[in-house]
């Protein structure tokens, strides 16, 4: 008999473990591999068939705690034990399971599959739509691009159709009589855990009750499921932590994300490094790092990514009428404001901020970068690009990439962190379009107008639209010139920098580009996807995986192929066409642009200094005192570390443009 | 009192709702008059027409007590 291979007991194996008061239904059912070490089973009862492997080493538990591998007091029925596993006091039974090498399961109550278990794949998620029509079938590798096609793009039947075969095949793939509990997991005082298969590594402590899911988990990236959570009907991504009492009821949990302190989320999706912590989720899509930290926030039947919900935040999405009805979408950098309100639909645009409690239905998605305050009459007021130039808007940039958890064999969700892409940028060009259009059809005499829902005053449109202009000329020439300046810097001459402008290969062009929940694409790729889904070209997921790579790997080519075309319509030439004056004159057109931006988000900055921030400082003493304290605390603006930044970066500007100005010119 | 500062506080009075009395010319429009973020829009555009000048956005960062205002319009009128 191979070493590897299960073998019946011995009768005198079988009499030591009945002294060792051990019952088998059937003894010879209950086959072992190697060597049996008696005294590392106790106190078990045997069901059906029982397979052990080697139990002759320790397993680590957590803190390093080092313990004997073995089975004692248990109720074991059609099982599988892997080698090194320790299992202690199980007080109802565990039925119909695999469990991996050196898993730890200690203190569980009832532990078992049924027959045709599918272990959260294939739940129904009602996200975005309360009333439903955007279920979304959540599978265990699922990306945030496929559930939004899945949930947003409903106007391609065929698509959505498409993609409901090739999740019913993969539920059908995970569709199992044995749950599985991988190598190294562990799991301790968990009172129920029903059809629930658990990774590799993961940590499943003391958890209230754990139903119909799958926690996928990796050394790498161990998942975490810990002290009151109850969950039924989800799926929890590699390297995520639902803690502290989080209630889960058909949840799909993507990976990096942090659910706890007694949050409750139904019918949601939350995708990488999201974190929800104390208020409540219904229907929502919670894009990747969306984040919401604060109790009495309800976030209901919304999309979101890239968002921040301030304390307080609400929504509504039933008008007493035909129900639960209505949907809002949040692009992509919003931010809620502490008790801010909105009634749905809504539309609010990418790195916007929403304040007060708006009682209109607006779409402002071609108004990025915007504040939207509703005044006291519930009216709300959109004050465009007001938050292109705020200290909040450029930390977000740089904070996203650093803040990735996912550490994990793949990252499944396709994330393009850029403030400034196609994207925002051509919603920049649209918003300035229209508040052009608006200022000169508007009369002098008027106060205010309508747009997209909401009002405007018109004393704010003309200003409004130079701050979507200074966005698009900083992007714009920032990108010419920043391939300029590297191809002259690494000692090109013209027709260096003539190739650095032209048209990358194997690019597409559109106009209009969408999000897809973090991923950036040219909406002819998207158009192409689509395509491929409806022919039956791309046949499942793995195709589907592969398509929407395509679309991740392409951003930087189709990218800088759209701020060719945007370039030229804007300024009149593409950009290799551009001759030694005329590049100078870019990089001059840059430094203004980018040196207004820097300036305007400095100033942002220094409202944290100045003497309206210092209230609440120095208290009992003298003024003296307020400044001495205020600096002891948040310390001096010269020597504040985003200051010292930007400062950096404007005089780095201008020597950056004389240099390249000098060069250029010589070409 | 000019021409430009009595014009210029009939401005500020208006987008604020603020008493024309209450402006002096030290008067820091943020801290002394309470002007918030958005209204500094308004507040840009306002002048704009009021005087028929153009303002950098950038620009309002340096002008943000009266005195300075009246003397960053005086200079962009002249011109």
């Amino acid at each position: 008999m191979a070493a590897n291979e299960y073998r019946k007991l011995s009768p005198v194996e079988v009499h030591r473990l009945q002294l060792q008061n051990c019952f088998a239904e059937d003894w010879g059912k209950v086959l072992v591999r190697g060597d049996l070490d008696e005294r590392r089973v106790y106190g078990v009862e045997f069901h059906g068939t029982v397979k052990i492997g080697e139990l002759t080493g320790t397993v680590e538990d957590v803190g390093g705690v080092v313990k004997n591998a073995g089975i004692y007091r248990a109720k074991l029925s059609n099982c599988e034990i892997g080698d090194n596993v320790r299992i202690v006091d199980v007080v109802g039974h565990i039925a119909n399971y695999r469990i991996g090498d050196g898993a730890i399961i200690e203190g569980v109550g009832t532990m078992a599959t049924t027959p045709g278990a599918t272990f959260g794949n294939g739940t129904l998620v009602e996200a975005v739509n309360e009333g439903g029509g955007r279920e979304i079938p959540v599978f265990d590798t699922m990306s945030a691009q496929f559930a939004y096609i899945m949930c947003a793009h409903r106007y391609r039947p065929k698509v959505i159709a498409a993609l409901e075969k090739m999740v019913a095949d993969h539920v059908r793939s995970r569709t199992s009589d044995m749950g599985e509990v991988g190598a190294g997991a562990v799991v301790r005082s968990v009172p129920e855990i029903v059809n629930v298969r658990i990774g590799a590594a993961a940590r499943v402590i003391g958890a209230a009750a754990i139903e119909e899911g799958t926690i996928l988990s990796e050394p790498e990236a161990p998942a975490e499921v810990g002290m009151g959570v109850a969950a039924k009907y989800f799926i929890i991504g590699e390297g995520s932590k639902i803690m502290g009492g989080a209630i889960l009821t058909s949840c799909f949990v993507g990976q990096g994300v942090r659910i706890g302190k007694q949050f409750s989320a139904e019918n949601s999706l939350f995708f990488a490094n999201a974190e929800a912590f104390h208020g409540e989720a219904v229907s929502i899509f919670a894009g990747p790092y969306t984040t919401t930290h604060h109790k009495s926030t309800l976030l209901i039947a919304g999309m979101f990514s890239f968002y921040n919900a301030g304390s307080g935040t609400n929504q509504s999405n039933h008008m007493y009428k035909l129900g639960p009805l209505h949907q809002g979408l949040l692009e992509r950098g919003a931010k809620t404001g502490s008790f801010s309100y909105m009634i749905w639909p809504c539309v609010v645009g990418p790195f916007s901020v929403v304040m007060g409690k708006n009682m209109s239905n607006f779409d402002l998605g071609d108004m990025p970068f915007s504040y939207i305050d509703a005044a006291a009459d519930g009216k709300s007021y959109v004050y465009p690009g007001m938050n292109l130039f705020t200290v909040g808007t450029v930390r977000d940039g740089a904070k996203w990439p650093d803040r990735d958890r996912r550490k994990g064999t793949s990252k499944r969700d396709r994330i393009v962190f850029d403030v400034f892409s196609p994207y925002t940028v051509g919603r920049m060009m649209t918003g300035e379009a229209q508040l052009k259009k608006l200022a000169e059809e508007t009369d002098r005499s008027v106060d205010e107008v309508k747009l997209s829902g909401a009002m405007i005053r018109r004393l704010v449109i003309k200003t409004t639209a130079k701050y979507y202009a200074t966005g698009i000329d900083m992007y714009l020439m920032g990108k010419v010139f920043e391939r300029a300046e590297k191809a002259i810097g690494e000692g090109g001459g013209a027709s260096d920098v003539k190739k650095a402008l032209s048209a990358p290969r194997g690019a597409v062009h559109s106009d209009e580009w969408t999000d897809l929940s973090g991923l950036l694409v040219a909406r002819e790729r998207l158009d192409a996807v689509h395509a491929d889904l409806e022919s039956g070209k791309v046949k499942d997921l793995r195709a589907v995986s592969l398509a929407l790579d395509g679309g991740f790997d392409a951003y930087g080519a189709d990218e800088w192929e759209w701020i060719r075309r945007a370039y030229a319509e804007r300024y009149g030439k593409l950009p290799h066409k551009l001759k030694g004056d005329e590049l100078a004159w870019v990089a001059a057109g840059y430094r203004k642009a980018r040196g207004k931006f820097l300036k305007m988000v400095l100033a942002d900055a220094q409202k944290e200094f100045d003497e309206l921030a210092q209230i609440g400082f120095g208290v009992d003493g003298s003024s003296a005192d307020r400044q001495a304290d205020f600096e002891a605390v948040r310390g001096k603006f010269e020597e504040d570390k985003f200051v010292m930044q930007m400062r950096a970066e404007m005089a780095n500007l201008d020597e950056r443009v004389d240099d390249f100005t000098n060069k250029v010119k010589k070409l | 009192m000019s021409d430009v500062e009595d014009r210029l506080k009939d401005v500020l009075s208006k987008i604020l709702k603020i008493d024309k009395a209450t402006i002096k010319s030290e008067s820091h429009f943020v801290r002394d008059l309470g002007m918030e973020s958005m209204q500094s829009i308004e507040l840009i555009a306002a002048i704009e027409e009021e005087f028929d000048i153009e303002i950098d956005e950038d620009d309002v960062t340096d002008v943000l007590t009266f005195e300075k205002s009246a003397g960053y319009i005086k200079g962009a009128v002249a011109d």
